[in-house]
């Protein structure tokens, strides 16, 4: 049975929402199946007051082993480097997260904050955020880049905002039972960030043959006018349904980039920026003259039923 | 005398919080809510194009993100008087709705009841009943309850694709209007979770349950065993059996912006009252409403962390700027908001009693405004919201393929100020923003933790919470679990605004 002491820091829930969202595995049956020894989290644990404190005591001085320290919320180092935006009884939380993950045998950054950052990091990043070992796109956040927990890994980035929700309890289960768990150039699980949230989207034939929306609302492509990410970003949103239903380019929602380091980007985040008639950012590994000579032929050879949006999606 | 100063230290809200109490022996005779927490929201929003709200807002709280997106959505949608189709603003209502309960069954029984596991009660006469139903992660109506609520989340997901944290209700309606599919599989979600509110939440009808209109008729209705041995009835009797009836006032004020917007009333020139339940502030004493007026919302920083201005400022006039001085009398990231001069409480309490729920009023008025009725108010509201839900697929029916997304002009946002609330989980919530030139140039939030958890203001007035528990005898200051009912009956949200702090030894004599 692994140890699991979850912290929250510059955070908003929302990936402790995704945990209790789960249900392949779902965070109850870990627990009551013996993987979880769940010491505390911030909404779960029954624990009186005070116990966290004696809890971080014991772990610092070895009393009490840790095998996963997952890390929810960016890490807040203002003002003035003091980390006192975020604070547990007068103590920085950056601090504390320090000394926790030289104790921890894994340490798991859930959500895009703590992995890169996230939104509390956008510009122009009022509270110095940072990730636990990424600086958005660069390598070395709050740990730097070399930094290894006990088990020899780097920090394990579960990316995303929020998380997908059995992506978190797979990689704990995987953790638990102490199987490798191959990551990726950014230290994302390649098992979960390995296909982008464009495949298994229901709007492909639409991209596939240029039918691209102007405005929100209909059936069409996101990708070319309002914004959408999803040929660029790695996650599983499409091939692994959110909530058991959908997924955000599925409602006719952009995809906002939100398991990459760079997210929130800067511009505006419901329009797509283009050279030309072409977004600057194209499909993951795409040449712009190979893209533009297959645009213009799928354009022309687009069927009837995807020109006027007669398929669902 | 004899002073002490404790630092309480409270996990289960969302957040977290420090709460520092001054005792008289064991009785508390102040109280300062610490926000920990302070993420800048609001400067983030500054010089970003007008509809990045609708995905930065979100990420303000995980738990209540469909709210944040709604009042951002209105907010624009009133900037710039845009129509709204009414199949958007019945999705919109629907997605709220569920998110609602998500958050209502998860605070009572994941949040709330675990306080009762607690070896102070373990003599208790319902004590084995509560391990049973309540135990974290293993009582019955725990994981019951967490089945439920994954399942009416679902709804959220068929219309933005996931929950939480999406951004599918854009200025002029929403990305995707219903199918006859979604109708069939939205009517199927809300089915399942009235036919666990009816059997595990109840055990009786929501109809029967909705028709109670006095405290006789509740108390009378208890006494049947299903009713008892339900989830709000088994909540009710230990509560009451510890005496939670008695303790946690607070403000007695209630603020509620009015639930649910109407989908024939919500459209320019946006006078306010647009709601399916009415607004207002309701007063404990003389049990009187009075109509809501946004004006009247201003903001204090006299004793939090933010660069100084005299008395309050309404939110068109607010700022954000940090200006951290530990070791004086300011003491929180948490701003003031006050109501004109008043200190109010928001939720569901104040929800129900401004919408008019007749068994809550009844209650109200029998023993005040109180930690327990304030959680029970919490569950009544979900039987509100499911039968609003059933209303509104109703209705939804009946317009399947009419628009359900108007495009706003091109120069729809270069210029303007608008504003919007929703009943969010947690209470009345508020966005305020302004925009030149086509960019952010101001965005104010006000949400209901703020109202709730607010610290003193410039007349040195306590904040609602800190009213809450001034007065309140422990029972062993060592392990103050009084604070932790009557905090965690406000269904805490501190990362909107603050996190709960506790238990150093600091001690200070005299005063």
């Amino acid at each position: 049975m692994a140890t699991l002491l979850w912290l929250q820091t510059g955070a908003c829930s929302g990936d402790t929402m995704s945990l209790l969202n789960a249900d392949s595995p779902s965070v109850e049956s870990l627990v009551r199946g013996g993987s979880l020894d769940i010491l505390w989290h911030p909404s779960l644990s029954a624990k009186p007051a005070g116990a966290l404190g004696e809890l971080i005591a014991a772990i610092e001085a070895g009393t009490q082993p840790l095998d996963i320290l997952c890390v929810e919320g960016s890490m807040i180092t203002g003002p003035y480097g003091t980390g006192m935006f975020d604070s547990y009884r007068g103590r920085a939380k950056i601090d504390i997260t320090r000394a926790l993950a030289a104790r921890a045998r894994h340490v798991v950054a859930v959500g895009t904050c703590s992995a890169f950052g996230g939104i509390p990091a956008a510009p122009p990043n009022p509270t110095d955020c940072t990730g636990l070992q990424f600086d958005r796109e660069q390598p070395g956040g709050m740990l730097p880049p070399e930094w290894r927990s006990a088990s020899g890994n780097p920090v394990i980035n579960l990316a995303g905002c929020p998380v997908h929700p059995n992506t978190i309890t797979r990689s704990l289960a995987l953790l638990a039972q102490d199987q490798p768990l191959e990551l990726d150039f950014l230290n994302r699980p390649r098992a979960f960030f390995n296909s982008t949230v464009h495949q298994g989207c229901t709007r492909n034939e639409y991209h596939e043959y240029d039918i691209e929306e102007k405005d929100f609302g209909g059936r069409g492509c996101l990708f070319f006018n309002l914004g959408c990410q999803g040929p660029n970003t790695l996650a599983n949103c499409n091939s692994d349904l959110w909530n058991r239903r959908s997924s955000k380019t599925r409602a006719g929602v952009p995809c906002f980039g939100c398991t990459s380091p760079g997210f929130p980007r800067d511009g505006d985040l419901f329009r797509t920026e283009k050279i030309g008639a072409v977004p600057v950012a194209l499909p993951l590994g795409v040449s712009r003259a190979h893209y533009m000579a297959y645009k213009n032929l799928a354009h022309a050879a687009a069927p009837l039923r995807i020109k006027n949006r007669d398929m669902e999606t | 005398m004899a002073r002490t100063t404790l630092n309480v230290d409270l996990n289960r809200v969302e957040g977290d919080l420090e709460f520092q109490v001054d005792l008289d022996g064991n009785r508390i005779v102040d109280a300062r809510c610490v926000g920990t927490l302070f993420r800048g929201f609001e400067q983030l929003l500054i010089g970003r194009a007008p509809k990045d709200g609708l995905v930065i807002t979100p990420r303000v709280c995980g738990i209540c993100g469909t709210a944040h997106l709604y009042t951002a959505a209105l907010a624009l949608e009133r900037l710039a008087q845009l129509p709204v189709p009414p199949q958007a603003t019945l999705i919109r209502n629907l997605c709220l709705m569920a998110e609602n309960i998500q958050s209502d069954l998860r605070q009572s029984f994941l949040f709330f009841t675990p306080d009762f596991i607690h070896p102070r009660y373990a003599g208790q006469r319902l004590y084995p009943d509560i391990e049973a139903a309540f135990a974290p992660l293993k009582g019955k109506v725990v994981r019951s309850t967490l089945a439920v609520s994954r399942k009416v989340v679902e709804l959220v997901a068929i219309f933005g694709g996931q929950w939480p944290h999406s951004s599918y209700m854009l200025p002029g309606g929403v990305t995707r209007g219903a199918s006859a599919r979604d109708l069939i599989d939205c009517q199927d979600i809300v089915d399942q979770a009235i036919e666990w509110y009816e059997q595990d939440a109840i055990g009786d009808s929501l109809d029967n349950w909705l028709a109670l209109d006095s405290s006789d008729a509740f108390f009378s209705w208890l006494e049947a065993d299903a009713h008892a041995a339900s989830a709000i009835g088994l909540l009710t009797r230990f509560a009451r059996a510890i005496g939670l009836q008695k303790i946690g006032g607070g403000a007695r004020h209630f603020l509620s912006a009015g639930a649910w917007h109407d989908p024939q009333r919500w459209a320019p020139p946006y006078t306010d009252g647009a709601t399916l339940m009415p607004a207002g502030i309701y007063h404990a004493d003389g049990a009187r409403l009075e109509a809501f007026d946004q004006a009247l919302v201003n903001e204090h920083v006299r004793h939090a962390w933010y660069r100084p201005y005299p008395g309050g400022r309404h939110p068109f006039a607010g700022e954000t700027v940090p200006d951290y001085q530990p070791d004086t009398d300011r003491y929180t990231w948490a701003k003031a908001p006050r109501y004109g001069d008043l200190v109010v409480e928001t939720g569901p309490l104040a929800e129900l009693l401004a919408g008019g729920d007749a068994l809550v009023a009844s209650l109200l008025a029998l023993e005040g405004p109180n930690t327990w009725l304030r959680q029970f108010a919490r569950l009544r509201r979900t039987a509100h919201t499911l039968h609003w839900m059933k209303h509104h697929l109703a209705e939804l029916a009946g317009l399947i393929g009419t628009p359900h997304y108007l495009p706003p002009p091109a120069d729809a946002f270069q210029h303007g100020e608008g504003y919007g609330f929703v009943q969010a989980a947690r209470g009345t919530l508020g966005h305020w923003l302004q925009i030149e030139d086509g960019r952010i140039s101001r965005y104010q939030i006000v949400t209901p933790t703020a109202w709730n958890a607010s610290p003193k203001d410039s007349t040195g007035r306590h904040g609602h919470w800190e009213e809450s528990v001034i007065g309140v005898e422990l029972a062993d200051p060592a392990d103050p679990i009084e604070i932790g009912h009557i905090v965690r009956s406000h269904d805490p949200c501190l990362v909107c605004t603050v996190h709960f702090v506790g238990s150093g030894e600091r001690h200070r004599y005299g005063v």
